[in-house]
């Protein structure tokens, strides 16, 4: 070997190890710098990360009152919860007490240990509140149309996973805010057997105990409870969550992205200029293929005129929603610790003992009747939640708020008489009492099928079905019937969170309830 | 038909790029530098502005240079597996961690005074109540919502031995003090320290060695043969402390000497503020470990009350434990309404004390080889915690109702509570029926019963009591010839005459109004006839129970005949259960 070729072997030793962070850069980024429109196409789809976006994304999806951004806010809440979460394990010790002497010492010792749990804590808040603004965004823009039926039903799997993994949470601190509330889900869990005790076939047929019993895993919160909800909670809920997160994105992109207006392009006005030609070089899209076959994507007949690279336009409006919610979390997380009472104690009962405030509404329920506040109320929203996409088969105003017959006007009137109608009968129930306190003999299925919690949904069915004739519409009906329940849901939980006190009777304030 | 909507968008066009997309950047671009400022103040907050920091950053300050280049500031804390104690209370109060120097006035940084224990051994909440686990000073001191113990507070201090020496045998207040006043009078605080005080002299001259401290002589133990020790010294001493100072003592003067010795453990407030509570029988109503009355509420951890289940409704000023506990003693039904509990018009220092006492009953669950002396004693070998003479024995179990000296009380809305010490009553009652009404009580009324499996008290100790009651009024039982029941009368003109002369003070049915109940199942079985028939002929002196063979301006003399008819009246009460 000569030395001359030798020297060769070095130089390009010596220009490889030169160009090694270049070739890095272009074989982690297969489609160069993003400098042109089509190479930030490329970079999208060309990334396992991003490639859930589309390259080009309609303008109309762009806008903020198309969205507010409830959905990428709630998975923002979610990845930070995620990370917290994940930082708070390497400290937590799932057994009882020493469980609640490990929060304090992740609140006093570790260091950043209380801010971190503090994030974690509002960031779970901001995801559920995040995740139920997203679904009503969803409805009153009318965006769970055709083809999107089945992506709204995994939006409600979405939404009870998010309130499993924020109620199994809830648990873990083992104090006793943490104890009672469980006790309260537990209870609520059971609730079946006021019916099966009402019927007196308990001791043969006991749903209610089984259900208890797989929650809690023992007849009361105890270490069994604890190491279950530990593990619904950073495993088998965040896995789920997770799947159906990747289930809900896909088929975003497989529905032809978010919901429109027809006429979308009208009313948008021409583009920007600068966003403008958009085909100078050949198309690389063809993804869209199949939904051109099935001849439903807006682009047919249209051109993608309307649509704009979603690098850099929907990874800006992201990173910011996702840097928006980090700091909501953060100035939360350093203005207000997240609470932890006393250490758990079984003799000691909480009184009143509250559940996570997204269940106070049916806790209130649960007052009037556990079995209908607890399964039977929510079963009946979760099924026409589930059916609505099913029934409302028009196309009027998707794509708008408050689209349909009737429109805002409607909303605006369903939203006062939902507010009214369950003000109203809580007011009754409150004042007078109910059928127990005026026969004390009555039967309890009699209480279980007619208390204010079903009065005041058949109310709300009915006025539905009465705007269903009157517009002539499903619609109608819908947006009616989900904006008194969302009315119903908001005055049950502030009675529920503000007016509950001792024994679960109504007080004006904390400030006057016996003993304080 | 559907009514027609207006269409949401009816702003004028704006192009994508043009707005949206900017606005886009500047919300990531603020929201992002809100998020770096509120990181660097996190991270500020965590790294020097944590209570503890700052108290370590003054403290390295303070201390020489040498010692201040080898501290290391970090958290500290002790550890005690079998305690489940981890305090770091060490972390701000450095002057008490192990290995740490004492910076001179400054109280934060100061040693703990001195006590028999080593705070290293057992950690600090153990005595002091507080949140250990807890580095921020509002939150370690435990006054903070959600804490159930906040820190007995400092003149409170000695409260914390209740958790470990539950069992501590103490006297009432008076022998207390006779024991206090003889060291006193016997000039022993001449050579010996007791409690700070005395010791100025050497009994061996200047260069001997100072008498024995007795501070904690009632925990260490001492010689007994020391009088005899004494005595010799006495006697061969020329001139000198042993001879100027020292004179013979009497037996039982040694007696209650021995006695208030045995009470210095080191916590002399906690010692006189038990003896108190052992003076005022309080124990009449309430349980402490097994042994009082059921009318009041278990005291044995009274002093672990929780501060967030306190109702201070009826407390006016300071939301604190202290406070609530001392506004409880001045007026009980103001505080806890529906109380029982009659004001018992005690003195400020007496509440004083009665506040340190209470925050003393903690009797924390550790693990028996914890477990001090005194303790050990009283739960495995049943000696007692209050001293069993008779005069400690009544002021720990009956002063409240019968009177500091037998003399009977009435509170307000309340029936009178007899006067036990009567010397008409104690001529009359059998030692038999004073034994009997102690043991089984009276059921229905507020008098417990006092037995074994009831009240908690022993037949030997009941035996004390009765004892007690004799010697310290001087009254002898009359002998009595007859058998228990032997009168014979006319029921229905003993009905007739005690509707007439009995039933305004004890009741139509006898049930009891201002005179006790005679309707009382161990009443009437334990009460001979010759007790009720020379009760109602002589009456009770100094008691509105006046003598029925005397004539009085509002009726006439009661032949003794007619007595007898009245107490064949009350014997039919007997037969209904």
């Amino acid at each position: 070997m000569s030395a001359r070729s030798s020297d060769d072997g070095l130089a390009r030793l010596w220009a490889n190890l030169r160009a090694a962070p270049r070739r890095l850069r272009e074989t982690m980024f297969r489609s160069g710098p993003p400098v042109s429109d089509r190479a930030r196409s490329s970079f999208i789809f060309g990334n396992v990360f991003l490639h859930l976006h589309p390259a080009r994304v309609h303008r109309w999806s762009l806008r903020w009152a198309t969205t507010w951004g409830l959905g990428m806010i709630a998975l923002s809440a979610f990845l930070v919860t995620l990370v917290t979460g994940v930082l708070l394990m390497f400290y937590y010790k799932p057994y009882p007490d020493v469980a609640y002497e490990s929060i304090k010492n992740i609140h006093f010792v570790v260091p950043t240990g209380r801010f971190m749990r503090n994030i974690h804590r509002w960031a779970a808040h901001v995801m559920v509140i995040a995740v139920l603004a997203h679904m009503a965004r969803v409805f009153f823009t009318a965006a769970y149309r055709r083809p999107r039926e089945f992506n709204w039903l995994i939006g409600m799997g979405l939404l009870v996973t998010t309130l499993g993994l924020s109620f199994s949470g809830y648990l873990l601190p083992w104090d006793q805010l943490a104890y009672w509330a469980i006790t309260i889900g537990a209870n609520i869990a059971q609730s079946p057997r006021e019916i099966t005790d009402a019927l007196g076939i308990t001791a043969s047929f006991d749903p209610g105990g089984l259900q208890k019993l797989l929650l809690l895993g023992s007849d009361e919160v105890g270490e069994e409870a604890l190491i279950r909800f530990y593990l619904f909670h950073v495993m088998l809920l965040p896995l789920i969550l997770v799947a159906l997160l990747a289930v809900h994105f896909w088929r975003i992109r497989k529905d032809g992205g978010l919901a429109r207006p027809a006429d979308a392009e009208a009313r948008l006005g021409p583009p920007h200029p600068a966003t403008y030609p958009v085909f100078t070089e050949a198309p690389q899209k063809t993804y869209h293929l199949a939904a051109v076959v099935r001849g439903r994507t807006p682009a047919v007949g249209n051109g993608p005129e309307g649509t704009v690279p979603a690098m850099p336009h929907l990874l800006y409006g992201e990173l910011a929603l996702f840097m928006l919610t980090v700091g909501i979390c953060l100035v939360l997380s350093v203005l207000f610790d997240a609470p932890l009472k006393e250490l758990a104690n079984p003799a000691v009962p909480e009184n009143p003992a509250k559940a996570p405030w997204y269940f106070l509404g049916l806790q209130e329920l649960v007052s009037f009747s556990a079995f209908m506040g607890g399964i039977g109320i929510p079963t009946m929203v979760l099924i026409g939640l589930g059916l609505i996409p099913y029934l409302d088969r028009e196309e009027a105003g998707t794509g708008e708020w408050f689209g349909g017959p009737g429109g805002g006007a409607l909303v605006g009137r369903a939203a006062v008489f939902g507010l009214t109608t369950a003000v109203a009968l809580e007011a009754l129930a409150i004042h007078f009492g109910w059928l127990r306190q005026w026969w004390p003999e009555v039967p309890q299925l009699l209480i279980t099928a007619f208390n204010p919690g079903t009065v005041l949904t058949a109310i709300y069915a009915a006025y539905s079905l009465w705007l269903v004739r009157r517009h002539n519409s499903t619609r109608a009906g819908a947006l009616g019937l989900f904006t008194c329940f969302l009315a119903g849901f908001v005055v049950l939980t502030v009675i529920g969170t503000y007016f509950r006190g001792p024994n679960w009777e109504f007080y004006w304030s904390p400030t006057h309830w016996p003993g304080h | 038909m559907p009514a027609p909507h207006p269409s949401p968008s009816a702003t004028p066009p704006r192009s994508a790029r043009g707005v949206t997309s900017h606005a886009n950047k500047i919300l990531l671009l603020v929201s992002s530098l809100a998020t770096l400022v509120v990181l660097g103040w996190a991270a500020l907050e965590e790294n020097l502005l944590r209570d503890w920091r700052v108290i370590q950053r003054n403290y390295a300050a303070a201390l020489p240079p040498d010692a201040k280049a080898s501290f290391n500031p970090q958290l500290r804390q002790i550890i005690v597996p079998a305690l489940r104690t981890t305090d770091r209370c060490v972390t701000c109060h450095l002057g008490m961690a192990p290995g740490e120097q004492v910076v001179p006035g400054q109280r934060l940084f100061a040693a703990h005074p001195p006590i028999p224990h080593d705070p290293g051994e057992f950690g600090c909440v153990v005595c002091h109540g507080g949140q250990g686990l807890a580095s921020e000073t509002a939150d370690a001191h435990g006054t903070v919502p959600h804490w159930p113990e906040p820190l007995v507070p400092r003149r409170y201090a000695q409260a914390g031995c209740g958790s470990c020496h539950t069992h501590l045998r103490v006297p009432n207040l008076e022998q207390l003090r006779l024991g206090q006043a003889l060291l006193e009078r016997y000039d022993c605080l001449a050579c010996h320290a007791v409690d700070g005080r005395g010791g100025t002299l050497r009994p061996g001259g200047a260069a001997g060695l100072p008498a024995p401290d007795l501070t904690l002589v009632g925990a260490r133990g001492y010689d007994p043969g020391w009088y005899a020790g004494h005595l010799r010294s006495h006697a061969a001493a020329a001139a000198g402390p042993w001879r100027t100072s020292f004179r013979p003592i009497p037996d039982d003067e040694r007696g209650a000497l021995a006695a208030f010795l045995d009470s210095r453990v080191g916590a002399p407030q906690l010692i006189e503020a038990k003896a108190l509570f052992h003076s005022l029988g309080c124990r009449g109503c309430h349980k402490v470990g097994g042994v009082g009355g059921d009318d009041g509420p278990d005291l044995t951890i009274a002093g672990q009350r929780d501060p967030g289940q306190t109702s201070f409704a009826g407390v006016p000023g300071e939301r604190s434990l202290a406070h609530w506990f001392a506004e409880h003693f001045r007026n009980p039904s103001a505080v806890v309404a529906g109380s029982q509990m009659p004001a018992m018009g005690l003195s400020e220092e007496e509440i004083d004390a009665l506040v340190l006492f209470t925050f003393s009953l903690r009797r924390s669950p550790f693990p028996e080889a914890y477990w001090p002396r005194d303790r050990i004693r009283s739960e495995r070998f049943g000696e007692r915690e209050f001293a069993t003479d008779g005069a400690t024995l009544y002021g720990t179990f009956c002063a409240a109702c019968h009177g500091r000296s037998g003399e009977g009380m009435r509170y307000p809305g309340m029936t009178p509570f007899p006067a036990i010490a009567n010397p008409d009553f104690l001529a009359l009652a059998s030692d038999e029926f004073l034994t009997a009404a102690i043991t089984r009580g009276r059921p229905g009324r507020r008098m417990p019963a006092w037995g074994v499996g009831e009240g908690g008290l022993r037949p030997a100790e009941i035996a004390t009591l009765v004892n007690w009651l004799r010697k310290s009024s001087g009254v002898q039982p009359e002998r009595d010839p007859r058998p228990p029941r032997w009168v014979r009368g006319e029921r229905s003109e003993g009905e007739r005459l005690y509707r007439a002369a009995c039933s305004g003070c004890h009741g139509p049915a006898g049930e009891g109004a201002e005179g006790p109940a005679l309707a009382n199942p161990v009443f009437l079985s334990t009460a001979s006839d010759t007790y009720l028939v020379e009760t109602i002929a002589r009456g009770r002196r100094g008691t509105t129970m006046e003598g029925f063979t005397r004539p009085s301006p509002t009726r006439r003399a009661l032949a003794s005949y007619e007595i007898h008819t009245i107490v064949a009246f009350i014997r039919t009460w007997e037969a209904k259960p």
